[in-house]
């Protein structure tokens, strides 16, 4: 790999984390939102990077070949590097060809530029008891009552809800009517439906889903993204033990603008 | 054209390339194919190439964007996508701080700061990696400017296992994705140490100078610091780079493939459950910074289990495999690797029994 084809995929490098932050929000498909002033900085100094090298590449051309003390073996007289085996594992100016993997990603965010994770991924995860992070969310009934009174529907993010049938023993969302929002999940295994979110942590690799089982209403298109009002199936036993907790819609509305599916 | 299947083609051909024995990074042994032409002409050409690139990847993204439906395709594109976004600042971040290390401090002061002994130097560099907020792609090539530096490669070792593992980031994220159980913080902290400890007390005893590939530094001697600085980045994000996106692929792939009701099978299984998760933690190779959060998820697990999960995690997985081959060789990652993955497993057992 030459000098000038490493320097000039280093700026593509540069500049496809820099398109993906600065010419809109297409990162957010893969990372956390936090992730873009970091993402900016390693974009800006990849392209710079990628200048310096390409720039100097050039120098040395304008200059006569092999006057750069970089010491381009092939630019050299390809015999040079042959002759003191100082260049191997270290032949500075040259790349590996390993390197030209490099491209993949620039190939991934220019030209394939994949969508969010979204009902493929759902579909295929499994919905489970939720411990850890979730369970310092405040999980008591006054917090629930607080953020709405008992007559009026409460607005949840499927997160919360789910950790909150799964883990709130006094069962305080027995009986309030919720309002949910997430993309529709077909469920191949079994009645019904899943209104389906991710909750990811650091990027795409790490999701998890939350989920909930809609029976009483037949299932809209696939991806689709709705917002349902109703109320939490109330399950018998052990709450732990619920697969996955059901949900009954009294009504539901397709949501023509969707957000972030990470929430 | 540019999509995945046919992007990926170069791939079994660089890692054939680079599992040749005598491989060691310089795929130059053959004269180059334009061996004999003028240099001029070259140069000219791989600009001309690289503006073909742009072209296909407009048109690409044109035409592709109509027809790429298959699901599993689009959400592996979008792992690999997410892998190598969220490791690019960690890498460029890594890189820099290796370059500087190479570029501006003097050799000296690698000689007071570091213990001459190994022995000692070993669990110093443990220590100091709980100060390098990173993950694991920022931390090889650090270690690599440390040897390269002079330090002492079973200490530089030792840096690059404890440092994404017992960094207060990686700590805290931990205490949040278990807040009812402070003991996996401790557990995770103890382990991690311990089994980065005994790895490079073991390398310092047992290891030799020519399993490790090192690029020598021989710089000009006239060249200004921030040539050094640009040239060490550059080499850097070439051979650290390229690995990286292998294990990226690597693990995306298994990212989509495998089902994790096929781990949770398991779960009940004592012994077995802990093996699964240290499987799973280098198959899924997931950010230091963010692995606490998975395995907090994986909830029908043992908390030995989990913890298996935080200190195999980032210390072995496929993304730091390839990551490590690229940067040292892999006549280096096949000694290691087995060794650290041994040392992680069993100290896991040990302090998860102990104090979980």
């Amino acid at each position: 790999m030459s000098r000038m084809a490493q320097g000039l995929v280093l700026v593509l490098l540069g500049a496809a984390a820099l398109s993906a932050t600065l010419a809109g929000d297409l990162y957010l498909n893969y990372v956390q939102a936090a992730f873009r002033p970091f993402l900016i900085t390693a974009g800006g100094v990849l392209v710079a990077l990628g200048a310096v090298v390409v720039a100097a590449d050039v120098r040395a051309a304008v200059r006569g070949d092999g006057a750069d003390d970089g010491g381009d073996p092939v630019e050299s007289g390809g015999q040079d590097h042959h002759d003191h085996g100082a260049a191997h594992g270290h032949d500075h100016a040259h790349g590996p060809g390993v390197a030209w993997l490099l491209l993949l990603p620039v190939i991934a965010v220019f030209a394939v530029s994949p969508p969010a994770l979204g009902a493929y991924t759902a579909a295929n995860a499994q919905s489970e008891p939720p411990s850890g992070a979730a369970l310092q969310e405040p999980a008591d009934a006054d917090a629930l009552a607080a953020s709405a009174p008992p007559e009026e529907p409460v607005e949840l993010k499927l997160r919360e809800f789910v950790v909150r049938a799964w883990t709130d023993e006094e069962r305080s969302l027995a009986g309030r009517t919720v309002r949910l929002t997430g993309f529709v999940v077909p469920n191949d295994s079994g009645e019904g439906w899943y209104l389906a979110r991710l909750q990811m942590a650091c990027c795409a690799a790490d999701a998890i889903v939350n989920r909930v089982l809609i029976t009483n209403e037949p299932a809209p298109q696939k991806d689709s993204w709705w917002t349902v009002e109703g109320q939490w199936v109330e399950p018998e036993g052990k709450l732990l033990e619920v697969r996955d907790h059901r949900f009954e819609v009294a009504q539901m509305t397709e949501v023509v603008n969707p957000p972030d599916p990470y929430e | 054209m540019p999509d995945g299947p046919s992007g990926a083609a170069p791939r079994p051909t660089s890692l054939g390339d680079s599992l040749v024995p005598g491989w060691d990074g310089d795929d130059d042994l053959l004269p180059p194919s334009d061996w004999g032409r003028r240099p001029g002409q070259r140069r000219t050409t791989t600009v001309w190439l690289f503006a073909l690139f742009i072209a296909v990847l407009a048109a690409g993204n044109a035409w592709l964007a109509d027809r790429l439906t298959a699901e599993a395709f689009l959400a592996w594109a979008t792992i690999f996508t997410a892998i190598s976004l969220q490791a690019l600042p960690f890498l460029v971040f890594g890189v820099a701080l290796s370059a500087a290390l190479t570029a501006f401090v003097p050799p000296s002061f690698w000689q007071r700061a570091v213990p001459r002994n190994s022995a000692m130097a070993v669990p110093v560099a443990g220590a100091a990696g709980a100060v390098l907020p990173g993950c694991e792609c920022a931390s090889v090539p650090v270690a690599g400017g440390l040897i390269r530096r002079g330090v002492a490669p079973a200490a530089a070792l030792t840096f690059l296992l404890a440092a994404p593992a017992i960094n207060p980031v990686v700590l805290v994220a931990t205490a949040v994705a278990f807040p009812n159980s402070p003991e996996m913080v401790a557990a995770r902290f103890v382990a991690s140490l311990t089994a980065a400890v005994a790895v490079g007390w073991l390398w310092a005893r047992f290891g030799r100078g020519e399993w490790l590939r090192m690029p020598r530094s021989d710089h000009a001697p006239g060249a200004s610091k921030w040539r050094v600085f640009a040239d060490s980045m550059r080499h850097d994000i070439m051979h650290a780079g390229g690995y990286l996106v292998v294990g990226g692929l690597a693990a995306a792939t298994l990212n989509v493939v495998v089902p994790r009701e096929w781990v949770s099978a398991v779960a009940d299984v004592p012994l077995l459950a802990v093996l699964v998760l240290s499987l799973l933690a280098i198959l899924l190779s997931i950010c230091s910074e963010a692995d606490a959060f998975v395995a907090a998820s994986l909830s029908a697990f043992s908390p030995t289990a989990q913890l298996a999960f935080l200190v195999v995690g980032p210390m072995v997985d496929l993304k730091l495999i390839a990551l490590q081959a690229g940067t040292f060789g892999w006549g280096f990652v096949r000694r290691f690797v087995p060794l650290t993955l041994l040392f992680t497993v069993v100290s896991s057992l040990v302090v998860g029994g102990v104090l979980l």
